[in-house]
């Protein structure tokens, strides 16, 4: 079905070496896309090093589940080998309270640290002080956790932060300006330029991952949409993968078509939005305006071909839960896409536009790499990673997708990645219109199996795993949606010799939901 | 910036007209609360409507269909299963002051299987 | 707390369609001028939605839509805010903040809850969330929707503030085989 035909350490150097005195990776479920194997928590050091040391191994997510027997944890951590077509899921069975600090040897696990610790209780080695993710402190409530609450919280921490010298601290939200969604800055500054900023995500915490548990992936899928109502599409798909690789079903080609269809029209809407709010944060009313007539439009193009402006209920478990009216695609999507591109035209040449992106909000390729971007903040920044062409699905093994990429890592390159993505995405919808798209296929097996899923949303790599008991049943399921991995960069964009007036044009130029890292 | 300008004249009036006219056709692609048809409507469809909807929007009382517009998503899950037992409603202008006016007692006239 | 604000007895709640819209978009500006004594001013808070009710919400201010035309404005300071439409199923994490901005609205106030998150269609009632706005504040007007279209969002805002009546109620949401049952639409 796919082009992969081996995606075995035969054929992989990287895992030929990894798996020596392990034994060779599986395959996870009915994927082979997917490899995982097994490590003590003595070797999970020692495995970490030298995945962090490979070249083209990226840290994608870390997470835990309750193990076998209950008390105990188990450690997730996935590796993608972008290079190689693969991820790589390495499970450790953790004994006590304590793991080794991973994030001192891939940082980008730090966040996550942070949330094991407040789901499962447990920590990693050493005392570095975690921050507080999704746990309000002033829950006198007690919160369901995934599985037992630490024992012992420490006290308020922003690390790596700290206040000092003549810098104070501003602290800006929960609630902020009009229509945005609710997010607290702790923005450290000596007057106007930012010196520090930390994020609280917690306020709308809605415990998702805790709530799927249990149910059956048809009527979860309800609330994976929900989890991140902009990329809908994307966590959808990748959450229906899973439970695919998890029970060994195949959509069939004209449904897959009719995913990539709805992700690419997330695409556009997203990308026209971004551009929306780059201008209202640069104060180019005029050019907000073009943008959003151009929003509204690609959003009624997608009421029109889906029954729905945000895409919600278009992909089902083992396909797709509608077929699209192509018609639209034809007539309505041209002019809408036309009306975005002469706005685009029109920003592109307008100086006071471009100065204020230009050498703002930068990131740089390392930090990109060290923290795990995914998405248009990682490829503006020179990092080639796209889930549509590195880990190969149907529909993307026929229908090859020409990633976009910048180099500077401002927010001019990632304007400029939004740009080639709205091209490309409207080549791809014409494309995939062409060969057709069905509905079909919505039903999960009630067996056992383990699974991850993915997909490239608007925001970057969308990710899900799941656990199925054997009536068919949630244990398991995470899901990574990109907004989890980006904001962590975003402090680090912020502090790149910016002023405050610069935070909301990055906060643009990111297009990150709340609502998907507080899930 | 008198591109600007010029592109403002050209694009003309794109604002829609509502509340003096209907709401504009594009409209009748959104998603709306399903319609019961009650003489389709028995106990067996009437709960697996029931089990079918995500947020709970719909539950049974003896030979009534208790309907809560207000949690309705408009998710479309419950006419897949309805067999014709439920139709779009294309209702879109929804909004009201009185919760209690959202729920609906739909009776349920296709008879006990 | 507040009683359900209705719009005062003498202002002409039209729902007709024929009108002139410059003209019926006047009348309403003044109208809504008159009832608050300037123009009307929105401020939005979320307590735990999926980003894409703020999304519709935010379309309200754009050229397809023009809330301005109506006599609306969005304000980021609640002191000077008539009407606060609340997203989301109530997360409990935002209590304090919710409350706060509520508090500091002056008199009279409209709450407006919106979409199914926040009328209770998405979220129960547990540790995490309410799981419907009105167990948190009083609301006056409830938009169904997931998320409710723009237009939909201008209907919420025109009941709510008498410019428009409310016509769900009267709506069965039932039909028949050999047609719709009792009262049809319009
Ligand atoms: S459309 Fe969805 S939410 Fe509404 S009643 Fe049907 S199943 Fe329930
Ligand atoms: S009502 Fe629907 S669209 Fe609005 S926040 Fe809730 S889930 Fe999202």
């Amino acid at each position: 079905m796919t082009s992969r035909t081996t995606a075995g350490p035969r054929h992989n150097p990287v895992l030929a070496e990894l798996a020596t005195g392990i034994g060779s990776p599986q395959p996870l479920g009915h994927d082979s896309g997917t490899l995982h194997f097994t490590v003590t928590a003595a070797d999970l050091e020692h495995f970490t090093h030298r995945l962090a040391e490979t070249a083209g191994a990226r840290l994608a997510d870390l997470f835990a589940a309750t193990g076998d027997p209950p008390d105990q944890v188990v450690l997730n951590m996935l590796w993608a080998l972008d290079a190689d077509d693969a991820y790589l899921l390495i499970q450790t069975q953790l004994r006590g309270e304590n793991y080794p600090a991973l994030s001192d040897i891939a940082p980008a696990a730090f966040v996550e640290e942070c949330e094991i610790f407040e789901q499962f209780g447990v920590r990693p080695a050493g005392d570095k002080p975690l921050n507080r993710v999704a746990v309000p402190p002033q829950a006198d409530h007690d919160i369901p956790r995934l599985g037992a609450a630490p024992r012992h919280v420490d006290g308020e921490v922003h690390a790596p932060h700290a206040v000092g010298g003549h810098a104070f601290e501003f602290p800006f939200g929960p609630v902020r300006a009009s229509a945005q969604e609710s997010l607290y800055y702790g923005l450290v500054t000596s007057g106007e330029e930012v010196v520090d900023l930390y994020l609280l995500t917690w306020h709308k915490y809605r415990g998702l991952e805790w709530r799927l548990q249990g149910m059956l992936p048809d009527a979860a899928l309800f609330y994976v949409e929900r989890a991140e109502g902009l990329s809908a599409v994307a966590q959808a798909w990748a959450f229906a993968a899973a439970v695919e690789h998890a029970t060994g079903l195949r959509p069939d080609p004209g449904a897959s078509r009719t995913r990539a269809l709805a992700l690419e029209l997330e695409r556009l809407y997203n990308h026209a939005a971004a551009i929306a709010a780059l201008c209202q944060a640069t104060g180019l009313s005029v050019g907000q305006a073009g943008a959003e007539i151009a929003l509204e439009r690609l959003l009624r193009v997608n009421a029109a071909v889906f029954g729905h402006r945000y895409l919600f209920g278009v992909v089902g478990i083992g396909g797709a839960q509608r077929a699209p009216d192509l018609g639209p695609l034809q007539t309505e999507l041209p002019e809408a896409v036309a009306e975005l591109r002469a706005v685009c035209r029109l920003l592109s040449g307008t100086n006071s536009f471009l100065d204020r992106l230009e050498a703002t909000g930068i990131l740089t390729t390392e930090q990109a790499v060290r923290l795990g971007l995914v998405g248009p903040v990682a490829r503006a920044a020179g990092v080639a990673i796209d889930a549509r062409n590195q880990h190969l699905q149907p529909p993307y093994d026929d229908v090859a997708v020409h990633p976009a990429q910048g180099t500077t890592g401002d927010v001019l390159a990632r304007y400029q990645t939004f740009l080639a993505e709205i091209d490309e995405s409207a080549r791809l919808i014409s494309e995939l219109a062409r060969r057709g798209a069905t509905a079909g296929g919505t039903t999960s097996p009630r067996k056992a199996g383990s699974g991850l899923g993915w997909a490239e949303s608007p925001r970057g790599e969308s990710l899900a795993y799941v656990e199925l008991d054997g009536d068919g049943s949630i244990r398991r399921a995470r899901l990574r949606p990109a907004s989890a991995r980006n904001w962590r960069a975003f402090d680090d964009a912020c502090r790149s010799q910016n002023v405050f007036t610069d935070i909301p044009i990055i906060e643009a130029s990111f297009w990150l939901t709340v609502a998907g890292t507080a899930r | 910036m008198s591109l600007w300008f010029l592109r403002g004249l050209r694009r003309g009036v794109v604002t829609t007209r509502y509340p003096k006219t209907p709401p504009d056709p594009w409209t009748a692609t959104l998603p709306t609360p399903p319609s019961f048809v009650t003489d389709r409507l028995d106990i067996a469809t009437a709960d697996a409507l029931v089990a079918v909807c995500p947020p709970a929007a719909l539950r049974r009382e003896g030979l009534e269909l208790v309907y809560d517009v207000g949690a309705c998503t408009a998710c479309g899950r419950c006419l897949v299963v309805a067999d014709g037992a439920a139709v779009p409603s294309g209702q879109i202008e929804l909004a009201t002051q009185r919760r209690e006016d959202l729920v609906k007692r739909v009776a349920i006239e296709g008879g006990v299987q | 707390m507040t009683s359900p604000v209705h719009g005062p007895a003498g202002l002409s709640t039209t729902s007709s369609h024929s009108a002139d819209p410059e003209r019926l978009a006047d009348e309403l500006s003044r109208n809504v001028q008159r009832w608050f004594g300037r123009s009307l001013h929105i401020r939005t808070i979320d307590t735990g939605s999926c980003a894409a009710c703020e999304s519709e919400i935010r379309l309200l201010g754009a050229p397809h839509y023009d809330l301005h035309r109506l006599g609306f404005f969005f304000t980021p300071a609640p002191r000077h805010a008539d009407l606060l439409m609340v997203t989301g199923p109530g997360v409990r994490a935002m209590d304090p903040a919710l409350t706060k901005t509520w508090t500091a609205m002056p008199e009279p106030k409209v709450v407006v809850a919106v979409g199914a998150c926040a009328l209770g269609g998405v979220y129960p009632t547990d540790a995490f969330t309410h799981g419907a706005i009105d167990k948190v504040l009083p609301v006056d007007v409830y938009i169904p929707g997931c998320p409710p279209s723009p237009i939909a969002l201008l209907h919420g805002l025109l009941v709510a503030v008498g410019r428009l009546v409310d016509r769900v109620g009267a709506q069965p949401f039932t039909t028949t085989t050999t047609g719709p049952a009792a009262a049809s639409p319009c």
